[in-house]
């Protein structure tokens, strides 16, 4: 089976709304996929499904073909929103517990990430700026072998250059073997990297297609059709 | 995959934890050198009175520190920002309790041993010592009487008894701040509350348990043997059953109402 | 080398023309070795599954070939090369001739223009 994701109806609901309505969606390996849509629209809510971080109110979700629990979690990379790693840790420390949790991790490359940033790996994470913060988590979920990448609004609230590093990251990582899924909401930065485009819109799928159909069918970019999609 | 993250819950604690060791060791060294030296007198004596006051602030110090660190530490490493780390790690939502829990226990026994030494440290010399321990021996003497050689099972299910009490107060909290977490506002509000409600039924239940066992055994209730025979091993079970019951149910939390912001 | 990529049209049918710019231009000489597809794919700030379309598309026309142990290498068919010129040149040119004619010009007075900023120029 080469799908790396696969959801069936997935559907999330909480007391007050319906974050992900009937989801059917299957991603295959090897692709640089782009999760859009407006904030709100239910992309995070689905980033944390596949990591195991909510439970589907219906449907299924499989990664790989196993349900979300502990195997899945040894195949899939999660770079969240927020910063996650504890504050007093060096990031030295940072290195050695994704070293002791995780398999597949490279702590070589994450070495040679970091030098090449000229970060010291002695510095503790809450002497890091924000930016700075980000990247280190960026060469963490990185450094690991996974088969699939969730990254979750990985450019935004970082300077140009920022944009830059980061996405030449996920360009020279990548690996035929593996998916990834970045879901954001600046598209025009992005679009040159992505194989296929997946629209979210209040909890619906919208739309799933390779970025190269899109352009030579619809003759416009990426960024000019969500605008249209998702005009207010 | 337990060892790592019990490992990792030491060494997290431990940055706060040895150094307020240090100080309470410190503050004792001092507190013995000043009680030793009888030379503070008239305006003087006002040192080793601050510094009594200082030891003694440092002990309840280390007692509270431990105890609220225990619960930040589950709080902030299990449902803040850092549960995006600990529940996309490849171990199970248990796992994470149960390291929580046997590190939190652990350092909550060093802390009274810690408190314990240092007492020694500061008032203990070669007489009090020989005279608390003729003490200890007599008082086991006599106890040897009371419980009629059963003296030894007593200590050990006390001993049990202290234990898993401490464990269930631990996981009671545990519980409280995960039933807490269920809320969508007022999160610190949900847990006590939870927190008062579950003390509550604790408490009804063993009440009514006590009541049960007292009117079954009714004479055995006077005879002094029946602690260690039968009401300290009823304790013990009623106290391992919450403690099933409290595990399994932050367990449950964790794993289908998980919902980090 | 410069990549300038619009959003608008496929992005490997842009990667084809500015990599068959490169060796028009020089900047790729005959027989050049390529960097490898995830060096391109990052220079350019692409997809690497886009980058290697690109290139295997290249490769079908001929105008790059892949050692298999090497990696991949512009042709030195100094002919083709010559011949990608030409046709490079003729879409430029018959570009230029129909933005001309929109602005209103004919052919005399085109000839006679360029001949007066070549002129100019020199």
């Amino acid at each position: 089976m080469s799908a790396i994701l696969e959801c069936n109806s997935l559907t999330k609901k909480y007391a007050s709304l319906t974050a992900l309505n009937n989801i059917n969606l299957s991603l295959e390996r090897g692709r640089i996929i782009g999760l859009l849509g407006p904030n709100g629209s239910g992309k995070t809510t689905l980033i944390k499904l596949i990591n195991g971080l909510l439970v589907p109110t219906s449907g299924t979700l499989k990664i790989a073909g196993n349900l979300p629990g502990t195997a899945t979690k040894k195949v899939v990379s999660y770079l969240p929103e927020k910063t996650y790693l504890p504050d007093w840790m060096k990031v030295s420390e940072t290195i050695d517990f994704f070293k002791d949790f995780y398999e597949d991790f490279d702590e070589k490359k994450a070495y040679e990430m970091l030098d090449r940033l000229h970060l010291d790996p002695q510095k503790r994470m809450k002497t890091l700026s924000k930016g700075t913060k980000e990247k280190v988590q960026l060469i963490l979920v990185m450094s690991r072998k996974a088969d699939l990448y969730c990254l979750d609004e990985p450019i935004g609230g970082v300077d140009p250059a920022a944009r830059d590093y980061i996405l030449n990251t996920i360009i020279s990582n990548y690996n035929e073997n593996a998916t990834v899924l970045i879901s954001t909401h600046l598209i025009a930065d992005i679009e040159n990297v992505l194989d296929e485009v997946v629209f979210i819109k209040e909890g619906s799928l919208m739309l799933h297609a390779s970025v190269d159909d899109i352009r030579t069918k619809e003759g416009k970019s990426i960024d000019t059709l969500f605008r249209e999609v998702f005009k207010c | 995959m337990l060892n790592k993250l019990f490992k990792h819950e030491m060494k997290a604690n431990a940055r706060f934890l040895l150094p307020l060791y240090l100080i309470l060791f410190v503050l004792s060294l001092i507190n013995r050198v000043i009680i030793g030296l009888d030379i503070f007198d008239g305006a003087l004596a006002i040192i080793p009175r601050f510094s009594i006051f200082a030891y003694i602030v440092s002990i309840i110090a280390v007692i509270v520190v431990t105890f609220i660190i225990m619960i930040m530490r589950f709080y902030k490493n299990l449902l803040s920002d850092e549960g995006y780390l600990m529940f996309t790690l490849t171990v199970e939502s248990h796992q994470l309790i149960i390291s929580k829990l046997l590190t939190a226990a652990i350092w909550i026994v060093s802390s009274v041993l810690a408190v314990f030494a240092s007492l020694l440290l500061v008032f203990a010399n070669p007489d009090s010592i020989s005279e608390i321990w003729y003490q200890i021996r007599l008082g086991l003497t006599e106890l040897d009487v009371i419980f009629k050689g059963r003296t030894t099972l007593l200590f050990i299910e006390l001993a049990i008894l202290a234990i898993f009490g401490l464990i269930h107060n631990i996981l009671m909290i545990y519980l409280a701040i995960a039933i807490g977490h269920l809320f969508n506002g007022h999160k610190l509000l949900g847990s006590f509350v939870a927190y008062v409600g579950i003390s509550m039924v604790m408490q009804t239940i063993i009440s009514v348990l006590a009541a049960i066992v007292g009117s079954i055994f009714r004479e055995s209730v006077t005879n002094v043997l029946s602690l260690p025979n039968f009401i300290f091993p009823i304790g013990i079970f009623t106290i391992l059953i919450l403690i099933v019951l409290y595990f399994f149910a932050t367990n449950y939390i964790f794993r289908n109402k998980l919902n980090l912001e | 080398m410069q990549w300038e990529l619009n959003s608008d049209r496929p992005v490997y049918v842009q990667l084809i023309e500015q990599i068959q710019a490169g060796i028009i231009s020089g900047y790729y000489k005959p027989g050049d070795k390529l960097p490898s597809v995830r060096d391109l794919a990052a220079e350019a700030t692409v997809n690497p599954n886009t980058m290697q379309k690109a290139l295997s598309e290249l490769e079908r026309t001929g105008l790059i070939y892949t050692n298999r142990t090497s990696g991949r290498y512009i042709t030195s068919d100094e002919v083709m090369i010559k011949k990608l010129k030409g046709q490079s040149a003729k879409d430029q040119i018959m570009e230029f001739l129909d933005k001309m004619k929109l602005l209103g010009f004919n052919s005399e007075e085109i000839i006679a223009l360029i001949k007066e900023i070549m002129n100019n120029t020199e």
